[in-house]
């Protein structure tokens, strides 16, 4: 399908910087250091800002990720106290080298008076993108820990001023204010929209309400919007630290807690996709699968030609949410369709542009290091009466057994001018999900009655 | 004396040695320039160019006939793989013909027979009534006189140029309606003349470049430019290449066969190398077979060539990873299979995909940059 001119404008708008290390892969500290200009724009710390601040600085460390026998740190983030036994809480994307690449890297953690020390990982959750850490310095040292909100106490209101923590780009500790603005809409998993600005770096510090609790962990903004960030809710970090405080530290590559876990979120996701069933409407005369706005997200347009050519019409739907593993996403669904009408270009010649379309796709997506190549499944198949070109193909995890990511390219084959192609992409399900998604979203497509 | 061919010789008039293109007619004329009745020849040795254009005639009217280097020869050859007495053709009234050869490193090649020194083989004529005979480096062709002559070749005739033209022109005429029509299908209406007019006048000056080399080189080496030989071998095979543009993908699409249009490349190599036969055909007439060979053996190992990257790049041998030729629906000929079967079959995929996801990973031939799909919007 012609994807090349439509997508760039939906790009800026879904990106999302799951990221807020300031060293991601290919991104490097360097551009990062044009940001604090931008940063001292925001709005003035109040007293209260300040109060807060004071109580948690002890709490508060610096995680960094150092490349083994170099010393020099690869990336970091952000973290916190959470019992006086020395357990840390912060996002697993900060600590994501170490846990999947212990070989080559060392995680240290340094507090807001420069104490440095040793780490260690005892537990990950890569669903709400955290990792609960131990100082390896514990014995016979009593730390300050940071009161996690409970689960149960009232829900804050929208507009409640609450405090986000953390050491943005590696400059120093800092307080960022903002509001607690609710639940993010749309999300796979609950996440809170902290109206507040985030840095790379803050990744994993805590954001505090009035009182000085934990509401939740930094993790996330969106860069193309201002002031738009977003907190993983305590309570994960609460359900995290009940399952793995006494666990043994992880000290091999974690790609297998990884990919149980992974196995768990697709099996939801798949469960909750295919329960929402289709939105209905979305062709004048054909069933075209599009689901509806519970986590996933739409833009459409539409493109008529200039040339008496092809007229396009697009719908673009995917999900905000996506697994961080290290050096790539996974674990979400997005489909799309093009509609074509060709009544201006005679029947030859509209198949001629349908198939350059029909070619216009890649299946290719993670280095071989990751992922294998695609496998693809093609015939002729006629889901209720309308006749389709469909091509399934699949791709295997390579660290990540029993994972698939699966993508379903369709083109409907009933007549000489016109036409819908349209593709499904779950990322990271098993193999029978895929199979299962794959036959769904095939049998979606008909005719309108 | 020898059988020293010279006619001249008898008149006395001239020693000289024949010399130059022209050495037969001057030598047959000779003898009536002299005004002295010439003998008739036995023989006709022909010293024959690479190009297979005769360079020198020596007539044979006494046998035996020596053959050497050194100038008392009968037949004197300036060739530094021809030793000073090479070899020595005698014909005795009550026997075969025999060729003895002499002090030769080399020896003599009849036909494909390789006589060393001081050995002797008898010289049957080919079916064309000729010997065929290599001394050293120069290739030489005996006509005897006894032997019946190949019939008279008639020249190109304007009622046989007239039969060329037409089918030519007919190609041509098919080509550029056929690429007429590939720019129709490529374009948008708007752009459509536009298009068309650039197609066309691209088309025809690749075809006056290509054709114009080939006729040179043909020219160079054969004296003759052969130019509409060449037009014709490159209409056929660009309508050729025309075809297997959309022949395979069709067929695919008729009967979902993906991979006839996966494996289309190997159709577009045989053409390739046929249309390349021909143009050095035109070129190098004498050696059909060799030609062959070369062509055949440069097209199998492009198909081969090509496997392998596209097994290095892809893992798989053909050119498509699905079949994406989209025709009007009335042409698919097959019927649509079940959605259950479809995606059962889906499930033969499992193990070689487990299988593949266990192997590491080699290669570094990974050509396309990862998350090129778009729907990488992290970051």
């Amino acid at each position: 399908m012609n994807l090349s001119r439509g997508r760039g404008r939906h790009a800026a708008w879904l990106a999302l910087a799951t990221g807020l290390v300031a060293a991601q892969p290919g991104a490097p500290t360097a551009p990062a250091a044009a940001e604090p200009a931008a940063e001292a724009a925001s709005a003035p710390v109040s007293l209260s800002a300040r109060k807060v601040y004071e109580q948690a600085r002890t709490q508060l460390v610096q995680i960094r990720t150092l490349l083994k026998g170099r010393g020099s740190q690869t990336s970091v983030g952000s973290g916190f106290f959470v019992s006086a036994d020395g357990l840390i809480v912060t996002n697993f994307h900060v600590v994501s080298e170490a846990a999947l690449k212990p070989e080559h890297h060392d995680l240290v953690y340094v507090t807001a008076d420069g104490r440095e020390a040793p780490v260690a990982i005892l537990q990950i959750d890569v669903l709400h993108d955290l990792a609960l850490l131990k100082a390896a310095d514990s014995k016979g040292r009593r730390f300050d820990a940071l009161p996690l909100r409970a689960t149960d106490a009232k829900p804050l209101a929208q507009g409640e001023r609450i405090y986000s923590l953390g050491n943005p780009l590696d400059v120093g500790f800092a307080v960022a204010e903002g509001t607690y603005n609710g639940v993010v809409r749309r999300s796979f998993y609950p996440q809170i929209f902290f109206g507040g600005a985030l840095s790379a770096g803050m990744s994993g510090g805590p954001a505090l309400d009035q009182e000085g609790q934990v509401v939740g962990i930094n993790v996330a903004r969106r860069v193309d919007g201002e002031q738009v960030s977003f907190l993983v809710p305590a309570a994960f970090a609460t359900a995290l630290i009940a399952r793995g405080r006494d666990a043994p530290p992880i000290k091999t590559p974690a790609y297998d807690v990884v990919d149980q876990q992974l196995l768990v979120h697709q099996a939801a996701l798949t469960d909750r996709f295919l329960q929402q069933g289709w939105k209905s409407g979305t062709h004048p005369r054909y069933k075209v699968p599009v689901p509806p706005d519970v986590f996933m997200r739409c833009w459409g347009s539409s493109e008529p030609s200039r040339t008496g050519g092809l007229d396009v019409e697009r719908s673009d739907c995917a999900m905000d949410t996506r697994i961080f593993v290290g050096d790539y996403t996974t674990g979400a669904i997005s489909l799309r369709h093009e509609s074509y009408d060709g009544t201006r270009l005679g029947a030859l010649r509209f198949a001629a542009r349908y198939a350059q379309s029909f070619r216009n796709e890649s299946f290719v997506r993670l280095s071989p290091e990751h992922q294998t190549r695609p496998m693809c499944h093609e015939d002729y198949v006629d889901p209720n009466g309308l006749p389709l070109r469909a091509v399934v193909c699949l791709r295997a995890y390579k660290k990540l057994p029993q994972l698939y990511d699966v993508s379903v390219l369709v083109a409907t084959l009933d007549q000489n001018q016109a036409g819908v192609q349209g593709r499904l992409d779950a990322l990271g399900v098993s193999f029978e999900n895929a199979q299962k998604l794959s036959r769904r979203y095939i049998e979606a497509y008909g005719w309108v009655r | 004396m020898g059988a020293l061919a010279r006619a001249d010789d008898d008149a006395g008039a001239r020693t000289a040695q024949p010399a130059g293109d022209d050495g037969s007619t001057a030598e047959r004329l000779a003898p009536s320039m002299a005004g002295a009745p010439a003998p008739h020849a036995r023989a006709l040795l022909e010293v024959i160019d690479r190009d297979g254009h005769v360079r020198q005639v020596w007539t044979i009217h006494q046998w035996p006939a020596r053959i050497g280097r050194a100038l008392d020869n009968d037949v004197v050859l300036t060739d530094p793989h021809v030793a000073p007495h090479h070899c020595r053709l005698d014909h005795p009234n009550d026997g075969a013909l025999r060729l003895e050869a002499g002090e030769t490193l080399n020896g003599v090649m009849v036909g494909t027979r390789r006589v060393a020194a001081g050995m002797s083989a008898e010289l049957k004529p080919e079916r064309d009534g000729e010997i065929a005979l290599v001394a050293g480096r120069t290739r030489l062709r005996l006509r005897l006189a006894e032997e019946p002559l190949a019939p008279e070749v008639p020249l190109a005739t304007h009622a046989v140029r007239r039969l060329r033209v037409l089918p030519t022109f007919v190609l041509g005429v098919l080509l550029v309606a056929g690429v007429a029509f590939a720019t129709y299908l490529d374009s948008d209406p708007d752009n459509f003349v536009r298009s068309a007019g650039n197609t066309l006048l691209a088309g025809l000056s690749i075809a006056a470049l290509w054709c114009g080399a080939w006729a040179l080189l043909s020219k160079t080496i054969t004296r003759q430019g052969h130019f509409g030989w060449h037009l014709r071998v490159f209409l056929i095979a660009a309508l050729a290449l025309l075809g297997l543009n959309a022949v395979p993908g069709l067929v695919a699409f008729a009967f979902s066969w993906p991979w006839i249009a996966s494996f289309a490349f190997i159709g577009t190599f045989v053409v390739g190398a046929a249309a390349l036969y021909f143009h050095l055909l035109g070129v190098e007439p004498t050696r059909p077979n060799r030609l062959r060979w070369v062509v055949g053996v440069g097209a199998a190992v492009g198909i081969a060539l090509t496997m392998w990257f596209n097994q290095q790049r892809t893992g798989r041998l053909g050119d498509e990873l699905y079949m994406a030729h989209l025709y009007p629906p009335g042409l698919r000929l097959v019927r649509p299979v079940p959605v259950e079967r479809f995606i059962d079959k889906l499930g033969a995929l499992h193990a070689t995909l487990d299988k593949k996801a266990r192997e590491p990973a080699t290669d570094d031939a990974f050509a396309s940059d990862p998350g090129n799909d778009g729907r990488d919007d992290d970051n």
